[in-house]
Parts: structure tokens; sequence; C-alpha cells
């Protein structure tokens, strides 16, 4: 593998965020052992953690500790757990991390040792979501076969582009995800063997959203050249956000901080890369034991400068005239779902989302390459990468390098492989710039 | 014999060969042919503009070519195969499509179908997986939109006197799926697990009548031929879409019978029944939802008690499989599931452990969806047939 060299310019406020996610894990460990509630949550774009929140339950995300084992260097040996149960290897490496940890918690009465972050403790409730992916429930379900915690399966709808555009299509969708989120409520309510603070549950809902707005500015930042902000910073800090890993007051604050340090650098002309040559969208998931490499390719000049559409925060819209806080929820988990849908449609495009987003990102973002990383055990992460690359070449005539590899086995990721295709890459973006040009396109 | 002469197993067969002959007949008097993926893009409403439904399948046979530039390799081999397909042309003769949310990747071939494919006329009806009264409320409005498209496609209203009559149609046909899959029980069977394909596949390529004639002609045939099936393991498959003979042809070349199944090709797709009385629109969609048994679909169990048993947890799941099991008499299951199929991989487990809790042996068996790798899996069916006793 190439040598590692940190070129990449980290941001200084990407640090607390990121700090939040190990507060969050130690959290559930000391909940666990004053017998307080934890649950096990897939992420679910803020359509329950407030409502969980709430209720004082400690919430972690098996999806973000599979990322932990994988870094930590601790995975295969779950991975080979999972494996000898029984289950397919071509699933999800996230729930094979998870299958074969909690399959290894059983067999040793509590955390496995040498967990990382201290572990994952058992869980009081498991709290799945049927959001873009199969997995997010279906590994729960299968958790059953090592932990007696019930499942609740959050809902969300998934309409296409024109057909969520009828007449009545908001108001049924809408309405759908309050009856069910009253029904998450009510569920809560009987398994914790309390009543859910209301005020309170305004009170998270509203910082949520207001986290997610500053969030959202800091990254509308991103579209200045020289980028300040490279994708790895974007990683580091985004399960603050994504995972309300926080108190969502607190984390506004953090991520306000972010923002003022962007501003500074934007000011000062900084870039995240020296030298920024080439500007390109990242999707989706990175190969989270593998991070260095992003140096490498920054060394060339490229800087990664949006991403991940799944894990960006929405568009802000304002929602304060619903004052029941569950609409507010629904709301907001929606606009964050379909915020690009009406988009999609003028422009006659379908996948309103993890496809057309990339469309806006590339030509707000002035993107010369989409280098994309599809995962042989990620549907999700991976079934659009092909439509993405064909529209945006069609579209925008922006170029593609796919490096093939995996979020948790590092075994499936050749970064050699990918620094052999930069020079014949770099030229394609090259020439691009002159098509485009000659297009009419600005970039 | 002229084709047209032909009746019941042999119809069927000839149907299955080349299932699209007689749509294509139908569309040059008039018809028109509308696509649907899966088992829930909802049949009854499209019969019910006289539209004739047509079952999307790939072709195991064929090799993906041109929708490797549209999918990738590490997603359902079935659903890169249909569209390939669709991209080669084999189903220009669709008027149009309805797709659905029967997984991810269907979800989103749902929407890359129709920036390539361009149909004249598509819907995509959004499918929950929870069963909660919200989801079926929410279920029964998107089916209302897909009728109200129809209505602005064809230029004419929905009859819900008209939806009735074709739920009853297709409820007709459901009882006399189920009366062929009766004479799966005796030992040997009546008619095989091959034939049994052919013949529901049949059912998915005419208009519901002609489907319930012909199975009428099968059944009739079936109960007085001689020579059916010789005695053999008796075997339930249990998995991802089999839309061709091959597997469990292969099962039987090995002297097994595969007497009952539990595939979207199979008795999952035919076996519930619409209600016929109230609102046909919430019926249905509570059938679509809630009856069909397929692992997209979330099943809760321990929410009221707070707490999860396993075992109760598999018996609400899987508890039909245990029916199956008793009323086909079934001495070994074979799970099946599509390489890259998450729904069905993660329940593999799962169901082992049900039919375990059962004393009944099972295989799991993996497949790429292409002919020529089926030979490994013969080798794995042979060893398990040994340790049946066979």
């Amino acid at each position: 593998m190439a040598e590692k060299k940190k070129v990449i310019k980290r941001l200084k406020t990407m640090y607390p965020l990121r700090g939040l996610v190990d507060k969050m894990f130690e959290k559930a460990v000391e909940y666990s052992h004053e017998g307080k509630p934890v649950a096990w949550c897939m992420v679910n774009w803020w359509g329950g953690d407030s409502l969980l929140r709430a209720m004082d339950v400690a919430c972690i995300y098996p999806e973000d500790y599979g990322a932990v084992c994988a870094a930590a260097g601790v995975a295969q040996t779950y991975l080979e757990r999972c494996n000898s149960d029984g289950f397919p290897d071509h699933i999800c490496g996230y729930a094979r991390n998870c299958l074969g940890y909690a399959s290894l918690m059983k067999a040793q009465g509590g955390i496995p040792a040498g967990a990382p972050m201290g572990g994952m403790p058992k869980p009081s409730l498991l709290v799945g979501s049927g959001y873009f992916c199969d997995t997010r429930f279906k590994w729960f379900q299968a958790l059953g076969r090592y932990m007696d915690a019930p499942l609740w399966l959050l809902e969300m709808p998934h309409p296409g582009v024109p057909e969520s555009l009828g007449k009545d299509s908001e108001k049924y969708i809408i309405r759908f995800m309050v009856e069910e989120l009253k029904k998450f409520v009510a569920f809560l309510e009987r398994s914790l063997g309390k009543k859910m603070d209301w005020d309170r549950l305004d009170e998270i809902v509203s910082d949520t959203i207001e986290m997610n707005r500053v969030w959202w500015e800091v990254n509308e930042l991103r579209k200045v050249k020289p980028c300040p902000v490279h994708s790895r910073d974007f990683w580091s800090c985004m399960p603050a956000a994504l995972y309300q890993a926080g108190d969502p007051k607190e984390t506004t604050i953090l991520y306000k901080n972010m923002y003022d340090e962007v501003k500074g650098m934007i000011d000062r002309g900084e870039a995240a890369v020296p030298n920024e040559k080439f500007r390109l969208a990242f999707a989706e998931l990175p190969p989270w034991h593998s991070l260095g490499f992003f140096d490498n390719l920054a060394e060339r000049g490229w800087n990664c400068v949006v991403e991940s559409w799944a894990y960006h925060p929405p568009q802000f819209i304002d929602l304060s005239q619903y004052k029941d806080p569950l609409e507010r929820v629904a709301r907001h988990t929606f606009q964050y779902f379909a915020g690009f849908f009406k988009h999609a449609h003028e422009a006659g495009e379908e996948l309103g989302y993890f496809g057309y987003p990339y469309i806006e990102y590339v030509k707000n973002y002035k993107c010369d390459g989409f280098l994309a990383h599809p995962l042989l055990t990620c549907r999700t992460a991976t079934n659009h990468l092909m439509y993405v690359q064909d529209r945006l070449m069609q579209k925008l005539k922006v170029p593609s390098l796919f490096m093939e590899g995996d979020i948790i086995d590092y075994t499936l990721f050749n970064p050699d492989e990918v620094l052999r295709k930069a020079d014949a890459f770099e030229e394609a973006m090259l020439h691009y710039r002159d098509v485009r040009k000659k297009e009419g396109l600005d970039w | 014999m002229s084709e047209h002469n032909l009746k019941g197993i042999a119809k069927a067969q000839k149907i299955y060969s080349d299932r699209s002959q007689r749509v294509k007949e139908l569309k040059v008097a008039g018809a028109q042919i509308l696509g649907y993926m899966c088992i829930y893009p909802v049949v009854e409403i499209i019969s019910s503009f006289d539209l004739v439904p047509y079952r999307i399948f790939g072709s195991i046979e064929e090799p993906i070519t041109k929708a490797d530039n549209c999918l990738p390799t590490c997603v359902c081999p079935f659903l890169r195969s249909a569209l390939d397909l669709g991209l080669k042309g084999k189903y220009d003769f669709l008027d149009g499509v309805v797709m659905a949310h029967p997984c991810e990747v269907a979800e989103k071939l749902a929407h890359i179908w129709r920036t390539y494919m361009d149909p004249v006329y598509s819907f995509y009806i959004d499918t929950p997986h929870a069963t909660r009264e919200a989801a079926i409320e929410y279920h029964k409005e998107s089916l209302k939109d897909f009728q109200k498209s129809l209505e602005v496609f064809l230029g004419k209203g929905a009859s819900s006197e008209k939806l009735k009559k074709t739920i009853e149609d297709y409820n007709e046909q459901r009882a006399l799926v189920r009366e062929l899959y009766d004479l799966k029980k005796p030992d040997p069977p009546l008619i095989s697990g091959v034939e049994t394909i052919e013949v529901l596949e049949s059912l998915m390529s005419i208009p519901v009548k002609e489907g319930n004639e012909l199975i009428r002609d099968v059944i009739e045939e079936i109960k007085e031929r001689r020579g059916g099936p010789a005695k053999g393991a008796r075997v339930l498959i249990w998995g991802s879409i089999i839309d061709s003979i091959a597997v469990v042809k292969l099962i039987e070349d090995l002297g097994a019978n595969v007497v009952m199944d539990d595939t979207c090709v199979g008795s999952r797709f035919f076996f519930p029944d619409v209600e016929t009385t109230g609102d046909p629109l919430d019926k249905l969609a509570r059938r679509y939802l809630v009856d069909l048994k397929c692992p997209r679909t979330f099943i809760e169990s321990g929410i009221e008690a707070g707490k999860k048993d396993y075992a109760e947890d598999l018996a609400l799941r899987f508890g039909y499989l245990g029916d199956y099991v008793k009323q086909w008499n079934i001495k070994g299951v074979v799970l099946y599931a599509l390489r890259f199929c998450d729904t069905h991989a993660y329940e593999v487990v799962s169901v082992k452990d049900y039919l375990s809790s059962l004393g009944i042996p099972s295989i799991y068996l993996e497949h790429d969806y292409s002919a020529t790798s089926l030979s490994p899996l013969k080798t794995r069916v042979q060893a398990f047939l040994e340790t049946l006793g066979y």
C-alpha cells in the first residue's frame, strides 16, 4: 500500500463533534450499569431519536459501532463468528459485525472481551427502521436469536418522484408518519413504564431541527473554491447530527463553532487540500478501515468537497407553524427524504433520493469527478451508483471513478489499484472540463 | 395438434415455453398489456381496467450483458436479468409497467426502469414494511393513486363493481390453485413440482379468465391421468423467486418430489384470497400488505409483552410453514436464496431454527441465477437427499 502522509488539513472544531460518539457509547454503558434503558437503534434520520431521548433512553447505533470495530481492527472476529452461525457472507458488513458481536455476547454473558470503546451493552429495546434499506429491520429481526429485547420498526414512506407530487400525496404521507409515531410513543410508554415528556420532546425536536440547519449551513460553505472542508471532516462529525450523539442544543453550538472556523478559512483563502486541482463528489460510505488513503489522493490535489447524500442534513424548511412535535418530526424527516423531488421532477429525473441529489451536488459544488465506492455487501450504498455515473455524464459531462471495497472488510479494498487508475482519471477530468465549457456549463 | 387446440398441462407447457406469445396475440387484437414486477402490484386493479397483467421475469439462460451498465453485479441477479431482458427489447410489447417496493433493489429498479425503458405508462406503488393500521391506510391511498393514474392513462373511470367482479375472478383462480396443490398431498403426488411451475407461470402470462379455464382443465387432467410422479422424498422449497423450472427439475431428477413451496411464483402469491365484503381497496390493501407472507414485510412480536420470545417469534413468522409440513407430509426443506437477496438471506438462520424445532432437516442453497452454475447445487441436494434416507 502507498505510504500514508497526512495531507488533508483537518478542522479543529471537528474534534469535539467527533468526540460525541465516544460519549454516546460511554453513556450507554453507564445507563446499563444504572439499570436505565438502552436502545440499539438503526439510523432513522431523526424519525425516532428525539422520542427516545425525550424518554431518557440511551441510544447507540450498531451501524456506527461497525465502523468503530473496523477502525479498531477487531471486526474480523465478529465477522467470522457471524459466518459460523450460518448467515450468508454477502449480507451487510455492519450487520455481520453486529450479529457476530451479539452471538459472542450471548456466549460470554455480557459485553465480549476486547470490545472497542467499552462495547455495546445489552439493549432493553431494539429500534429498527424501514428507511431505504431492508437490512435495517431484517438484521434486528435476526438478533432475536441472541437477545429478548422487543423490536420496533420505525416506518417511512418511499414514494417515487411523480407519485409523491400527487394532489393529496403529502397529506396522507405525513398523516401516515404521524400515526406511526403515535404508536411508537405508546410502545415506549408501555415498555418503559412511564409517560412521554411532551415538553421535553418539543424542545428536543426544535433543537434537532436547528442543529441540522446549522450543519446544513456549514456544508453550504463548502461550495467555495478552494473548499475548506474535506469529506473526512464531514464523516468525522456527521454522527453528531445523524445519530443525535449528544444533546442537540450543545451540538448546535459545536456546529456553529465549525461554521465560524470554516468562514474564517474562506476569508483567508485556506483549503482542506493544498493546491486543490480536482474537486470530487464521493458516494456513499467510505472504507472506514483505510481513511488515510484519502491523504494519498489529496497529495495529488484531489479534494472531496461533497459526499454521501444519505448522511447530509436536509435543506432547512421552517416548521415552526406546526405545533405538534410529532408532525414536526415527520415533516423534517420527510423533507430529508424528498427535499430534492420537486427539482428532480422539473429536471425530468428519477431517483429523487440517492440519485438526483448528486446531479445538484456536482453542479453546485463544481465537481470535476464522481468518486464512487461500491460495496460488495451493501445494496443501499451501491445499487444506484452506476445510474448516477450515467446521469452525471449524460447531464453534466462529469466522469466517474469506481473504487470497489467494503466498509468493514479491508481485504476487499485495494488502494493501489485505485492509485493506478488515478492518472487516467485525471486526464478524463481535464478532458471533460473542456467538454463542459464547449457545452456552456460553467465549470 | 394446433396450439389453440392444446389443453391442460400441454397447453401450460406451451405457454411456459413462450410466455409472451398469447399476450402478443391479444395485443394485435387490441388489448393493452401492463407488465408488473414481483407480487405486490395489484393485478386486480390492472384487470379491472381491461388491461392484461403480465408478470415480468428474468431468464437464467440468458447472460446479463446490457444491464451491467445500469445495475452493479452485487445486487439481485434476478432483477438485473429482468432489466437486461427489457434493455434487449424482450418487453417491448408492454404498454406500460407497474412496480412496487418488494425490496430496496426492486424499488430502485422501478425508477431506473423508467429512466432507461421510458415506458408510455408507469406507476410505482409504495409498499410499507409495517402492517399496522396506519400502514394499511397509507397503502390504500397509494392504490387509489394507482387507480387515478390508470384513469388518466386510459381516459376512463374506475368502476367499483368491476373491481369487485375482478377480485372474484382472481379469488376463483386462487381457489383453483389451492385445489391443484391439494393434488400434491398424496404420496406420490399427482402433479410434479416442475409441472406446477409451468402451470403457475402460465397463469401470470394470460388474462385471468383464460387462466381459470386452463387450471380447471389441468386439475381435471391430473385427477384422471396415470403415470404421474413416482414416490420419492417429499420436499418443500422455500426462498427467493424461482421463475425457471431448472432448480425444481434438478431436485426432482434426483428422485425427490417438490410437493410444496413457499416462493413468490408459487403458494406465496396464490394462496391468500381477497375478502369480498366491504371497500375493495381496503381489502386489497390488507391482502397485499398483511396476508402475503414475504420476508420483506415486518411481522412484529413481543411488543405488548415488552420482551421477545424467540420460539414465539419464529412460530408467528413461520407457523404457516409448520402447517405446510404437516399437511403435505414434508420430510426435508430446501432453502433457496439468490445471492445478494438480502430479505431472504437474513431469514435463512431463523427458518432453519424453526424447522429444526419441528425436527425437519433443511439445506441452504445459494444461487447466482444462472443455468451454468446449477451443477454444484445438484451435488449438495444429492447429499441432502441421502441424509433423508433416499
